[in-house]
């Protein structure tokens, strides 16, 4: 194309009389409510351009999460919609996403835009098959995602991704560290740095070294999300990681039982301490269908994710099974939401997904930091 | 044990967090800016000695350490502590305080009841400035 029709082309794009602007974000507003956002694109300002050209009218929406499977049903219904339009030959939708950064990222990390700590006050809930579950969906939906697996003393990453025995991060200069890249996703563990059986026995101050040396010493470049999977508890492992990083927010996971419940509640109040905000609750192992029948029963009791979530002004994200396939597909080291895309367990976990990136792109939730100077005077 | 929940470790209202902070070196006074235009100024004194350190404070009130001789201390260095607090470090090497947003505030709210007491401290102990 010569640089006369570019510029011809360019100009030929012409914004819409006001009366028709009005009217075609009248037609998308009412043709499609966003499940993730909980609004319509004119509400959720999600309506980035409307313009014609030639008789032809173009419409770009722009979403703040990442869209890659919505988006052939975004597009056909709102051109569907747009369509029974007059005045128009014909339509074009373009639905893109822009992941917005977290402001308060500091210099030293400022490439990762979301730093997302998943967290439980009680070990064994499932924290680590969520991290993973979670950040291979954003993947998939083409963010770039990252997994900082923070619990040192029992890493379990590495045997969650299939990653095999012995890989080691590469190092030029043996300061920084290139993160693995596996499934699409960098991933940064103690157990990539140790053997599987070495068991580390180390005091608080050089846990939180380590995890220091972790965030800091890998390689990794830039990044729209970075899960971080936390250890178990309210320890050194959390203060270090509250203080170094700017965390844009926290996801809690629990079981429904009234014990979990509780050092979950322990966990929310240590992210209040540190003024992290909670994105939201994962209710994990909430029922289980037995295999023999098919009776679904709450095995660990009902609506304590709800609850908790509530007493918190915070959301419920999603209430998962337990079910044998997500336990001996992680134990495979090939997670769900990849073994078994089309599982109703996978589709779950996109869900909240999802739902998790819209929250922690809300203005909202981020904390603006002060600047600090010095005056002579 | 009953844990009393001071300023320092309740859930942060986020008016209370500063635009801006601008230490002044030769008055010795910390300028707090907040975003509706109102500002507090605390000395760095004032802010020595009620450093909210375990070095300062002990694990209790009984515990405490009634701080002196802290008049002309500078500070040296501020820093972010996560989003949550900042760090204040001093020229007499006291750099373990960790100044969250509420306790800033309560300071500067409370400020002439604290100085006030903290000189009867003084007085009573028999220490000076």
């Amino acid at each position: 194309m010569s640089f006369l029709q570019k510029l011809f082309r360019k100009s030929s794009e012409k914004p819409l009389e006001e009366e028709a602007r009005v009217r075609v974000e009248q037609v998308i507003a009412r043709a499609y409510i966003d499940p993730y956002l909980g609004a319509d694109f004119f509400s959720a300002q999600a309506i980035k351009r409307i313009c014609q050209r030639n008789g032809q009218l173009r419409v770009t929406i722009e979403l703040n999460y990442p869209a890659l499977s919505v988006r052939p049903t975004i597009t056909n219904i709102l051109y569907l919609a747009l369509k029974r339009l007059d005045g128009f030959d014909d339509v074009i939708v373009d639905v893109q996403w822009k992941i917005p950064a977290h402001l308060g990222q500091r210099q030293e990390a400022s490439r990762i835009k979301n730093i997302i700590a998943i967290s439980s006050g009680k070990g064994g809930v499932g924290k680590s098959t969520a991290t993973v579950n979670l950040a291979l969906v954003l993947a998939a939906e083409g963010a770039s995602v990252g997994i900082l697996d923070a619990d040192v003393y029992g890493p379990s990453q590495p045997k969650l991704l299939g990653i095999p025995e012995g890989t080691t991060p590469q190092s030029r200069d043996m300061r920084y560290y290139a993160p693995i890249t596996v499934y699409g996703l960098k991933v940064m563990s103690m157990g990539l740095m140790v053997t599987e059986k070495t068991p580390l026995m180390w005091r608080g101050p050089v846990a939180s070294e380590t995890i220091q040396q972790l965030i800091n010493q890998t390689l990794w470049g830039d990044m729209d999300y970075l899960l971080v999977d936390m250890p178990p508890g309210t320890g050194d492992i959390h203060i270090t990681l509250a203080q170094t990083l700017v965390i844009a927010g926290a996801v809690v996971v629990t079981t429904p039982q009234d014990i979990a419940l509780l050092d979950a509640k322990k966990g929310i109040d240590m992210f209040n301490t540190v003024d992290v905000p909670l994105l939201g609750i994962i209710e994990n192992m909430a029922t289980h269908t037995c295999t023999q029948c098919g009776h679904t029963e709450h095995i660990f009791g009902q609506h304590g994710g709800e609850s908790i979530a509530r007493e918190n002004q915070s959301e419920l994200l999603g209430s998962l099974p337990l079910d044998i396939k997500i336990r001996e597909q992680a134990d495979a080291g090939l997670p769900i939401v990849l073994a078994d895309p089309g599982s109703e367990i996978s589709l779950m976990y996109k869900e909240i997904a999802l739902r998790l990136a819209v929250n922690v792109a809300q203005p909202g939730l981020i904390t603006p930091l002060p600047k600090i100077t010095f005056i002579n005077d | 044990m009953t844990t009393e929940f001071t300023p320092q470790h309740t859930k942060l209202d986020r008016s209370k967090i500063p635009e801006e902070i601008k230490y002044h070196r030769v008055s010795r006074v910390l300028e707090l800016i907040y975003p509706d235009q109102y500002t507090s100024q605390l000395s760095s004194e004032f802010l020595r000695v009620h450093s909210p350190s375990a070095e300062v404070r002990g694990h209790s009130p009984a515990q405490a350490i009634l701080q002196y001789g802290k008049k002309n201390v500078n500070i040296e260095g501020i820093t972010l502590q996560g989003s949550y607090a900042i760090r204040i470090s001093f020229e007499d090497k006291h750099d373990t305080g960790v100044y969250t947003w509420n306790y800033l505030w309560d300071l500067a709210e409370n400020q002439p009841d604290y100085w006030q007491q903290y000189l009867q401290s003084l007085a009573v102990a028999g220490k000076s400035r």
